[in-house]
């Protein structure tokens, strides 16, 4: 323990190319720039089978695909692919050696929990809530952005926060194909036998610190975007949030 | 008194057992273990099968890991026989020692160990670690040796492995090969990986280490840059068999002569084949074995 102390202890591993700054902004970085992607594909999906409910067997079993197919599995088979691209799509080829097996496996892993928990919150919104809502005139838009929405708003962020720390602690494999991040301290740590072992520890505990104090921050958005109506409150019944009317 | 009477009922009893198990004489039961990649299974495969035909009875626990997990697992008495890279092996207790010959690596590997086990005799094949480069690159830059890789090394991507800085077998041996360490353009990717030959293939890197007997080699057509300064460890692989068991086997020099005339035949060559049946073509590991054996001779009843 006393060996991984030090090695936060060495000045020599918070500077330069392969610093604890440097290899946390790579990882926050690939982690954000996934997280993103996944949105932009699960969030409308998730949107429209969970207003529709159409396509969501379709959707759910896709999205359980991903689920179910290792990172590490998918890293190992996109790189190939990747790399064979690289010359006919006109990318570099350290693109496909490292940066687009790492996004891919990473978007994949992150694309499920945003799709599911938008469709299960949207599904899960009060059936006479939406009839009343159409009896009234409102429009299937106006039903998803008024009613839907915001009543869901907690469990898709729900899915967002479960994406985000999957995604971080997953990003460490990018290692395996020279992408940086936090992983480098784990892959590196690891091959260096036993001399690595208090990296690998210190790169497990940066992981960590990193993911739970992501995890926290969306923790505390969740509860404050929540609406106040459907917020699940524990503890004295004096305190409970009164309901608006 | 009692006590002793109970015990010598017990042990009379045990050796009873054991000489109706064996059939002539006692086989007890051997439990080999493997590294978790493809040659280390073969190697303990290829020992099983010679020792199931001989009438052992065979416990297999294969892939227990990389060195630093199996050594314990050897060391502890999980398993009594593993098939260990006698340079490599030696290295992982002293990597001063290791020399590039095979034969010297198992005397001193024999010496590390010689209080827990016995290093059997090698293979004449080996797996080295090998400095590799594509065809292409290799005939445009005149490529043959790692010697000639020092006026050329500018204009190389260099795949290198994570622990390269420490390793005096890597770092070492291209500062010996004329190269200024590190390199300028350095991907990080572990040595004998899938990664870093799909990489090479897929021109994201120029140069890589790999493993002599590598099927990507082979599958890909690469080029090896022959060591010629002799850096490179002897990797010649040998069973290694505890000395607790070895106790336990009547006679240990027919035991011994069992495994011995099957690493005698396994040749670098043999090795670099079998291993494309099985990382490429993807055969059964136990088949390609037994087919080995059958071809060589080695299963012919007593």
């Amino acid at each position: 323990m006393s060996e991984v102390v030090a090695w936060f202890g060495d000045p020599a591993n918070w500077q330069g190319p392969t610093g604890v700054p440097t290899r946390l902004w790579e990882h926050v970085w690939i982690s954000a720039v996934s997280v993103a992607t996944a949105m932009l594909v699960g969030l409308p999906i998730g949107l429209w089978t969970g207003h529709t409910g159409k396509g969501a067997n379709l959707a759910m079993n896709l999205a359980n695909i991903g689920r179910a197919i290792p990172s590490y599995a998918i890293l190992v088979m996109v790189l190939p692919i990747s790399l064979a691209l690289a010359p006919r799509l006109g990318y570099s080829p350290n693109l496909g050696l490292s940066f687009i097996p790492t996004f891919t496996a990473m978007v994949l892993l992150a694309i499920p929990p945003i799709l599911v928990n938008t469709h299960a919150g949207l599904q899960a919104v009060d059936r006479d809530l939406i009839e009343a809502s159409r009896a009234m005139g409102l429009k299937e838009s106006q039903i998803l952005r008024r009613i839907e929405v915001p009543l869901s708003l907690g469990v898709i962020v729900g899915g967002f926060r479960t994406a985000v720390l999957n995604v971080i602690a997953t990003a460490t494999i990018g290692a395996i194909v020279s992408f940086g991040g936090l992983g480098r301290y784990i892959i590196d740590g690891r091959l260096r036998g036993i001399a690595g072992i208090p990296e690998l520890i210190a790169g497990a505990i940066l992981v960590t610190i990193l993911a739970v104090g992501v995890d926290l921050v969306l923790g505390i958005l969740q509860k404050r975007i929540t609406p106040r109506g459907v917020r699940v409150v524990t503890g004295h019944p004096e305190i409970i949030e009164p309901a608006p009317i | 008194m009692k006590i002793n009477r109970v015990l010598a009922v017990g042990v009379s009893l045990l050796l009873a057992a054991a000489a109706c198990g064996g059939g002539g004489g006692a086989k007890p039961e051997v439990r080999i273990g493997s590294d978790n990649f493809y040659e280390s299974v073969l190697m303990a495969e290829i020992y099983a099968q010679v020792l199931e035909n001989d009438g052992y009875t065979v416990t297999r626990s294969f892939r227990l890991g990389s060195r630093q997990e199996r050594a314990p697992a050897f060391t502890d008495g999980q398993v009594d026989l593993v098939p260990e890279y006698v340079g490599s092996g030696l290295g992982f207790y002293d990597a001063t020692l290791v020399t590039g010959d095979g034969a010297t690596n198992r005397e001193l590997l024999q010496e590390e160990v010689a209080d827990l086990a016995t290093v059997f005799g090698i293979t004449p094949g080996e797996d080295t670690n090998a400095g590799v480069v594509r065809t292409d690159t290799a005939t445009e830059l005149g490529l043959a040796s790692m010697s000639d890789l020092a006026a050329v090394q500018d204009q190389l991507r260099w795949g290198l492995p994570p622990d390269c800085d420490e390793n005096p077998l890597c770092k070492g041996a291209l500062e010996e090969y004329g190269i200024t360490y590190p390199p300028a353009q350095r991907e990080s990717l572990a040595a004998c990986d899938v990664p870093i030959a799909e990489a090479l293939n897929g021109d994201a890197i120029d140069f890589a280490w790999l493993c002599s007997t590598q099927p990507a080699i082979a599958q890909y057509g690469f080029v090896v840059l022959s060591d010629d300064l002799d850096l490179q460890p002897a990797d010649n692989i040998a069973p290694m068999v505890r000395n607790d068991y070895l106790e336990t086997v009547g006679d240990a020099d027919a035991f011994q002569a069992l495994l011995d005339a099957a690493s005698a035949l396994m040749t670098t060559d043999e090795l670099t084949r079998l291993g494309v049946e099985i990382a490429v073509d993807q055969r059964e590991v136990d088949e390609v074995a037994m087919e080995w054996l059958t071809e060589n001779g080695l299963l012919t009843a007593e």
